[in-house]
């Protein structure tokens, strides 16, 4: 981050009536954050409901709404939603129940010969393999779907609570606190395309005629594992909104810094001549407010890292059996690539294609995950860091630094898949190890199992 | 200011022959003249433009090394098994891949290097403002050291390759040569972030020493004071008598303790932990300081001066204390920057490290067995090669992990001597000083890592070594087992061959089905 990535605002109507007068927003608005001073706080008051909470993020919210993952909540105000109307709170359960009851009618399918057709394989071990990845699959949806109905109401209270923190935020630093959340479509539109493309790839697969049976199975395996994925993203948006937050009061925090401070001494003359027309006397009353300002920091820390805790606490089933069923799906798609790749007869192009699909897919999620976890975690913990770079004359404000700084020694703040273990890009890391680890056990065994079937067959003949 | 700046020496003084070798060499892109001139690290077009023709000649002369050495792989592929030749193949060019990082990243970093050790200027005059001088001069000769290792490191493991293992009488043997270079053009790479790492930690200990002398003069200040009040040690024998029985055996403890660990750690400072015997030794038993160090009587006419301690006046040291905590947090700032200044070139080392390892180990196995093993691992097949390459490559990486630990080991540690500080002082004033000091110490981190991947330190040193293990026994078994497969489908195979051919003889002859029957019944329990 830049060091000097200072503003002074001048105060908008509404901050005007405030009991703070004046403050100062960490963020220059041309670099970071494009569009926070465009749409500001003055016509806001006026119209109350065209300026729908969470824009950066509708799309997703829009898929997860409409297949029942979420609650089609209402707009109170602002910063405020409600809970679902009651047509659309049986809609959402409308959904869940037909949901559910094409799982059921899925497993059934999957124990008859009925689809059959849609396992053919080379060898007995690839159909048990993708026995077991469908399984996973249903089961990873349906726990999505049965804790995303049990969380409703908590993460409506998470939704609240943010927007809460925006507000606060906008009435204090009249900073409009958002992100360009461009990766969200992008992801969206890849899920959505390797799935589509997977399931292709599979029909073109299947010999023979395809029954109506199958092209069920096939569409609600593609839908399940799309929406698994989409849940993933947008939990990942979800962090990536705390992230924000949290950098926001480290930006600001960090203008205290002993390094800001000292260059503001240094470079106060100069920045007042080249910019003498914004409030000149800004500058030197910064330390006093320091109070004020620390106050709102750790009050907003503290709640952003309930918020966190909420998120995790919503997310954490669903996050352990994601992670399992990805690693598993990486694990026999190596596998099966290295197979194809290396065998002696013909490379089916088809399989190629399907587990490189299925790699590129799970790959990423998996980084945007573990990204978005270290990200918001390092974030997190870093504001103690800043904290520590703070050096107060007077005894009142280095009381205020060790107050915090005591709080958050023994406060770890951590992303965990059900206190299994933690998730950030070690997670990532141990992950590819375990693959590697298995794979090369998997393939020393099938080598062995070759080695032990190749050689009797010239003595047959 | 004009002073300090005169006072203290760049750190890059003493890098002038590694970075004429690493210019040469192509692992630098910065400007010579200016280095020799100034000191200066800049970026440089020509440098760049000269750094990335070596990269290509280079990966050129590399893969044609690849190529000729490579004639006898393709034979092996088939006789081989499918993994060993992709993992072999893999092998090869981790070196290359190791290479091509390593100069890729210092191309990218070419301007932020020079800004890096600028801030480590800055804060070597920030120490000297606090009257502690860093001497550069061992650093110098740690990079002659290091630079004489890896040539005799890197000469050694290519002449013994070359003259027992290499057919030299071809010409096309002499690309040999290039072989050596990925792994040179690396430890060069490396000596630069191992040095400056060590910088940094001899300026975290540079920071605990000078809080230690405080608590040094400190204490023989209050001597001092004790010796002019002409205070009779028997005054201690005025406290309670309760209080003295009851710590008697703690007073001898500490007692005797106290002159090693005051001596200690007034010279090295490496006595840790120890806060605590000498404090309640000054405070309860001054009598017991008495007597162990009395072994310097202080002079009292000379120490009228010299003994004038600074913790006395808590309003002057505070100035110095909170100097001391914010250079602190800039070499922590400054460790992190270099962390990630060379992040990937760290991982792409472990990488290499815990495969290469792996890979010589499980190769001299393989020799041992008479199995052929991929050509440019041909130093396996002799055990005190692969000796000096094991030691050699481990060497490098357990070098950084080991001073990667120390170095955040030596920025915790400035806690402790804080603390020594205000226990010395035993001075209200202090005490929130040092309390308010330590809780944003506590707060500096600097922890190396690689990527965020994992941490460099000896857990992860510990774990690969354990991974190294593991892998070993899961390749040597599965060739073991692979080897009794094969072994057992030849004596199938032959079994079969002499059965037939003795089975179209009985076709002419009866007399032979006396032997098949022997052949059979002799033979086949063996399968």
């Amino acid at each position: 981050m830049s060091p000097n990535t200072w503003v002074i605002e001048m105060p908008t109507q509404k901050t005007r009536s405030h009991p703070y007068p004046r403050r100062i927003s960490p963020y220059r608005p041309p670099v970071l954050n494009r569009d926070a001073f465009s749409r500001d706080a003055p016509p806001m008051p006026a119209r109350n409901h065209d300026h729908p909470v969470f824009e950066d993020i509708r799309t997703i919210l829009s898929v997860l709404k409409a297949s029942g993952l979420m609650p089609i909540y209402e707009q109170v105000s602002d910063y405020e939603v409600g809970p679902p109307t009651k047509t659309n709170e049986f809609y959402s359960f409308f959904v869940r129940g037909v949901v559910h009851a094409l799982t059921i009618f899925n497993v059934y399918s999957l124990f008859t010969p009925i689809s059959a057709q849609l396992f053919f394989s080379y060898r007995e071990t690839d159909n048990v393999n993708q026995w077991i990845e469908l399984l996973l699959c249903i089961l990873t949806y349906t726990l999505t779907v049965f804790v995303c109905a049990h969380n409703t109401t908590s993460m409506l209270r998470i939704m609240n609570e943010i927007l809460q923190l925006d507000e606060e935020v906008r009435r204090q630093f009249g900073a409009n606190l958002s992100q360009n959340f461009g990766f969200l479509v992008k992801f969206l539109v890849g899920i959505t395309a390797c799935q589509a493309y997977i399931i292709v790839l599979k029909i073109y697969a299947v010999q023979g005629e395809i029954t109506p049976t199958s092209y069920i199975l096939l569409a609600f395996y593609g839908i399940q594992n799309g929406l698994t994925a989409t849940y993933i993203v947008f939990a990942s948006a979800l962090l990536r909104i705390v992230y924000i937050r949290f950098h926001f009061i480290n930006q600001l925090l960090n203008g205290y810094t002993y390094g800001q401070q000292h260059r503001r001494k240094e470079g106060g003359a100069r920045a007042r001549r080249q910019r003498g027309d914004v409030n000149p006397n800004v500058n030197p009353a910064l330390m006093e407010h320091f109070p004020e300002d620390s106050l709102f920091i750790y009050r907003m820390h503290n709640k952003l890292l309930r918020i966190y805790k909420g998120i995790n606490d919503c997310c954490n089933l669903i996050l352990v059996s994601f992670l399992g069923y990805s690693f598993y799906t990486v694990t026999t798609n190596c596998y099966n690539l290295f197979v194809q790749i290396t065998g002696k007869g013909m490379v089916s192009p088809n399989i190629l294609q399907w587990c490189f699909a299925w790699l590129c897919l799970h790959v990423s999620l998996l980084a945007l995950l573990s990204r978005s976890c270290g990200l918001t975690t390092t974030e997190a913990n870093a504001t103690s860091q800043i904290l520590a770079r703070v050096y107060a004359k007077s005894k009142e404000y280095q009381n205020i630094i060790d107050k915090f700084l005591t709080k958050s020694i023994k406060q770890e703040v951590q992303f965990t898949a059900y206190g299994f273990f933690a998730i950030d890009n070690s997670t990532l890391f141990k992950i590819f190890s375990a693959v590697t680890t298995y794979l090369v056990i998997l393939i020393q065994f099938k080598q062995l199992e070759d080695s032990k079937v190749e050689d009797p067959v010239p003595e047959q003949t | 200011m004009a002073q300090a700046e005169d006072a203290v020496q760049p750190l890059l003084q003493q890098f002038q022959q590694l970075f004429f070798i690493s210019k040469i060499a192509g692992i630098l892109p910065q400007d010579l003249e200016k280095f020799r001139s100034r000191n200066l690290l800049e970026k440089s077009r020509n440098g760049m433009i000269y750094m990335l023709s070596t990269l290509i000649l280079y990966v050129v002369l590399y893969n044609i090394l690849i190529y000729s050495f490579g004639e006898e792989d393709r034979s092996l592929k088939a006789s081989q098994s499918t993994l060993t030749f992709v993992i072999g193949l893999f092998l090869t060019y981790i070196g290359l891949i190791m290479m091509v990082s390593d100069q890729l990243t210092a191309l990218r970093n070419q301007g932020r290097i020079g800004e890096l050790y600028e801030r480590i200027r800055l804060v070597d005059e920030r120490l000297y403002k606090e009257g502690c001088v860093m001497d550069n001069s061992t650093i110098g000769r740690r990079i002659r050291i290091m630079l004489i290792m890896t040539v005799i490191f890197e000469l050694s493991i290519l002449v013994s390759t070359y003259v027992k293992l290499v057919d030299y009488s071809q010409w096309m043997s002499l690309l040999w040569i290039v072989s050596a270079i990925p792994t040179f053009i690396n430890t060069l790479d490396k000596i630069w972030f191992a040095v400056s790492l060590y910088a940094l930690k001899e300026r975290f200990e540079a920071i605990n020493a000078t809080l230690e002398e405080l608590v040094d003069t400190h204490e023989k200040h209050k001597l001092w004071l004790r010796g002019n009040q002409e205070v009779p040690p028997p005054l201690d024998s005025s406290q309670p008598p309760q209080y003295d029985s009851n710590l008697e055996y703690l007073y001898k403890e500490l007692g005797g303790m106290d002159i090693g660990s005051i001596g200690k750690s007034s010279v090295s400072g490496s006595g840790k932990n120890k806060v605590a015997p000498v404090a309640h030794s000054m405070n309860s038993f001054g009598e017991a300081i008495d007597a162990a160090s009395r072994k310097p009587p202080p002079p009292p006419l000379a120490t009228n001066m010299v003994h004038e301690s600074e913790l006395g006046n808590a309003a002057k040291v505070e100035e110095k204390l909170n100097n001391l905590c914010q250079v602190h947090d800039e070499i922590c700032e400054i460790g992190k920057a270099l962390n990630e200044l060379w992040s990937y070139p760290i991982l792409s080392l472990m990488a290499y490290g815990f495969l290469i390892f792996t890979a010589q180990l499980y190769f001299l196995y393989c020799a041992t067995q008479y199995q052929s093993i991929p050509s440019l691992f041909r130093s396996a097949k002799n055990p005190f090669i692969t000796v000096i390459v094991l030691s050699y490559t481990s060497g490098k990486c357990v070098y950084l992990i080991y001073l990667s630990w120390k170095t955040s080991q030596a920025s915790k540690r400035t806690g402790i001597s804080l603390h020594k500080c205000g226990v010395v002082a035993d001075d209200n004033l202090l005490y929130e000083i040092v309390n308010h000091l330590s809780l944003k110490l506590l707060n500096h981190s600097v922890d190396f890592s690689a990527c965020g991947f994992f941490t460099l330190d000896m857990e992860t040193l510990y774990g690969v070594s354990g991974g190294i293990t593991s892998y070993l026994i899961i390749l040597i078994q599965f060739n073991l087992a692979a080897q009794q497969a094969k072994e057992a489908i030849q004596t199938f195979n032959s079994l079969n061959d002499t059965a037939g051919l003795v089975g179209a003889a009985t076709d002419m002859d009866n007399i032979s089905s006396t032997l098949r029957d022997f052949v059979t019944t002799t033979m086949t329990p063996a399968v």
